[in-house]
């Protein structure tokens, strides 16, 4: 059973922990009390009190070599000098077998892929009495990521740092071009997926939105990830962009639970809220994929732009 | 002393021991901890064994053999991780995969994945890779209570444990209270779905996890199951992936043909057999939400058209008209 991971730690989660401490610490001895508390994701308090509980673990007939002796260092520094058999941590349970699997599906392992060959790898270490346990959760806990087919891909040329080429279309000129860069960050935001990379061909760092990326292929050129990728503030539209839609009543509940705030209240259940504009394929889309529960009310080309698009689909029938 | 003192002693015993300890030997090394009335004692030391099993540590009861008494066992091969041999490109993938999941904040079973982590990274030589793909799972604006709910129930679907829940209806804009055996969870376009047997309703239900008002886990025999899972059961039966998969009707089949640019991506974008012409291609979709299936069809433009059965293109052509005169055109 899982505990819940705010407040205090239950027995389980507990020994989970202290089972894997002490091997940890044989592993890598003199490891800063600091560095010991961020690798098991606890405080520097509750790593000494877990610490001290250690040292009163022991075994018949409970002499002074009988009992784990963990220590603290005067600078700081941790470590075992007897570990009582806790010499490697135990092997996976199956929770967090599924845990892992389910976590490694976000990133769409593909046949043959590095990630693949890790969980079929993990898979066969589980233990026997877990692996029936694993394969019952693993119905239980299903994970799908709507993606583009790249994004295996390029996770791959980020974590093996490879150059990529990709041709990307750029919106504010209407044409696609060739580009070289060095991948650096994908990341995913309102629904969107960034790639984040240094551009070979501009010689700076640039986002690429993958579904304006056309095609790809992940060189063998590998670089030295130097640079780490600038922290900048969300995409957003520019106000002149800005395009507001009206929801019926029926929708409404909908998109106040995916908009929050953003969502205007407009009278009679109704709601408007602004949305980007850069995008006139996009928009009318999303709009036509509400069937008239949606409204565009301003600003005037984009209300045009639907009107065209529903003809377009009338006309076509 | 301290449970979680006793349960770490009772592992240094086992694993240090050369043959198998029977009970008498556990309970005359623990004289405090198992003290009392044999019937407590021995309760006690059931709740011990199954917690130290929960743990996936591997202790068995054996029978007595030529050599050895029977008693208790852990087998220290089975016990200790072994070297996983994952290249370091495997474990960086493992490890971007494992830390977006802990980064996007509402992913169920955060401590099991964060052990796991821990574990996999065990033998590994230098430093851990860093994450480098970032997920904001939420396609929901007010995430604040989605991780603790995702925790409590990963919780109970493990332990087979009953919920009750309030839970909020966007159509009807109502609050219903409900007692549901959680059988599953799924991530789809951002959203967390429960699937499990609702009382109220007597039947398998769905739930968007962002939709619970209130959710309590049954505490009472934590250790008995209230529920068991249809050995049948597979979340993706109950899921809806695609918009016109929620089950709102008996199913119709839909004939689509697309035609220029999308006729190439028609296996990509309806996931079933197409079948290629000249003019394009052309599919069959079973929808059990008619709706969802036009708007998604509306929606990819003028090279996707609907062309039976007949309600489905009346259907069609209404939606398409309305958006049309709602944007100040005349059909």
């Amino acid at each position: 059973m899982t505990s819940p991971p705010t407040g205090r730690p239950g027995v389980h989660e507990r020994l989970r922990r202290l089972l894997f401490l002490v091997p940890f610490v044989s592993k890598n001895p003199g490891l800063k009390v600091a560095e010991v508390a961020r690798a098991m994701g606890i405080s520097r308090e509750q790593l000494l009190v877990e610490l001290d509980l250690l040292t009163l673990v022991g075994r018949p007939p409970f002499q002074p070599d009988d009992f784990i002796d963990i220590y603290v260092e005067d600078d700081d520094r941790v470590f075992v000098h007897l570990d009582q058999r806790l010499l490697a941590p135990p092997r996976l349970t199956a929770a967090e077998g599924v845990a892992l699997f389910a976590a490694a599906a976000l990133l769409k392992p593909g046949a043959g892929d590095a990630l693949s060959s890790a969980l079929a790898k993990l898979e066969g270490v589980l233990p026997p009495e877990a692996v029936g346990r694993y394969r019952d959760m693993s119905r239980q806990l299903d994970v799908t990521v709507e993606g583009p087919d790249s994004l295996a891909d390029l996770s791959r040329a980020i974590v093996e740092k490879r150059e990529v080429e990709l041709d990307y279309f750029t919106a504010s000129r209407g044409q696609t071009e060739h580009r070289r860069v060095r991948p650096l960050e994908l990341f995913n935001h309102r629904g969107q997926w960034y790639l984040s990379a240094h551009c070979l061909s501009r010689g700076d760092q640039r986002l690429f939105r993958l579904d304006r990326v056309a095609s790809l292929a992940v060189t063998e050129q590998r670089f030295d990830a130097l640079e780490e990728p600038r922290p900048r503030p969300m995409p957003s539209a520019d106000a002149s962009s800005v395009v507001w839609v009206r929801f019926s009543a029926r929708a409404a509940p909908y998109i106040r639970e995916r908009f929050g705030d953003d969502a205007r209240d407009v009278g009679d259940g109704e709601v408007k809220v602004p949305v980007t504009g850069d995008s006139e394929r996009w928009l009318t889309q999303w709009v036509l994929s509400f069937g008239g529960d949606a409204t565009v009310t301003e600003p005037q080309w984009a209300i045009a732009a639907v009107a065209r698009a529903a003809q377009a689909s009338l006309q076509s029938r | 002393m301290e449970r979680t003192e006793r349960l770490l002693d009772l592992v240094a015993l086992l694993l240090d021991a050369a043959k198998p300890l029977s009970w008498a030997e556990v309970r005359a090394t623990f004289p405090d901890d198992y003290g009392g009335s044999a019937d407590a004692a021995d309760r006690k030391f059931e709740r011990d064994k199954a917690e130290l099993l929960e743990l996936g540590i591997p202790l068995t009861y054996v029978q007595a053999t030529d050599e050895d008494p029977e008693g208790y066992l852990v087998d220290r091969d089975a016990y200790y991780l072994p070297e996983v041999g994952l290249t370091p490109d495997e474990l960086a993938m493992l490890y971007a995969a494992g830390s977006a999941a802990l980064a996007s904040g509402a992913f169920p079973g955060r401590q099991d994945l964060a052990h796991a982590l821990r574990k996999i990274g065990f033998f590994a030589e230098g430093p851990l890779p860093a994450p480098k793909v970032r997920l904001e799972l939420g396609a929901v604006a007010n995430t604040d209570e989605l991780p603790a709910r995702l925790d409590a129930l990963w919780s109970a679907i493990n332990s087979r444990k009953s919920i009750e829940l309030e839970y909020f209806s966007p159509r009807t804009l109502a609050v219903t209270k409900r007692r549901v055996d959680p059988w599953g969870l799924a991530l789809r376009r951002g959203l967390w779905t429960l699937v499990g047997h609702c009382h109220l309703r007597g039947d398998v239900r769905v739930f968007h996890v962002h939709r619970v008002r209130s959710l309590t886990v049954n505490t009472t025999r934590p250790r008995s199951r209230d529920f068991e899972v249809p050995a049948d059961f597979r979340l993706d039966d109950w899921v809806a992936t695609r918009p016109w998969q929620h089950r709102f009707h008996p199913p119709i089949d839909v004939t689509i043909r697309l035609t220029g640019e999308l006729a190439p991506l028609a296996a990509r974008l309806f996931a079933v057999p197409v079948t290629t012409f000249e003019h394009g291609t052309e599919l069959v979709v079973r929808a059990t939400d008619l709706d969802g299936l036009l708007k998604y069809v509306l929606s990819l433009g003028e090279h996707a058209r609907v062309l039976a059965p007949r309600s489905a293109t009346d259907r069609v052509t209404e939606l398409a008209t309305l958006v049309l005169q709602q944007h100040g055109g005349q059909p």
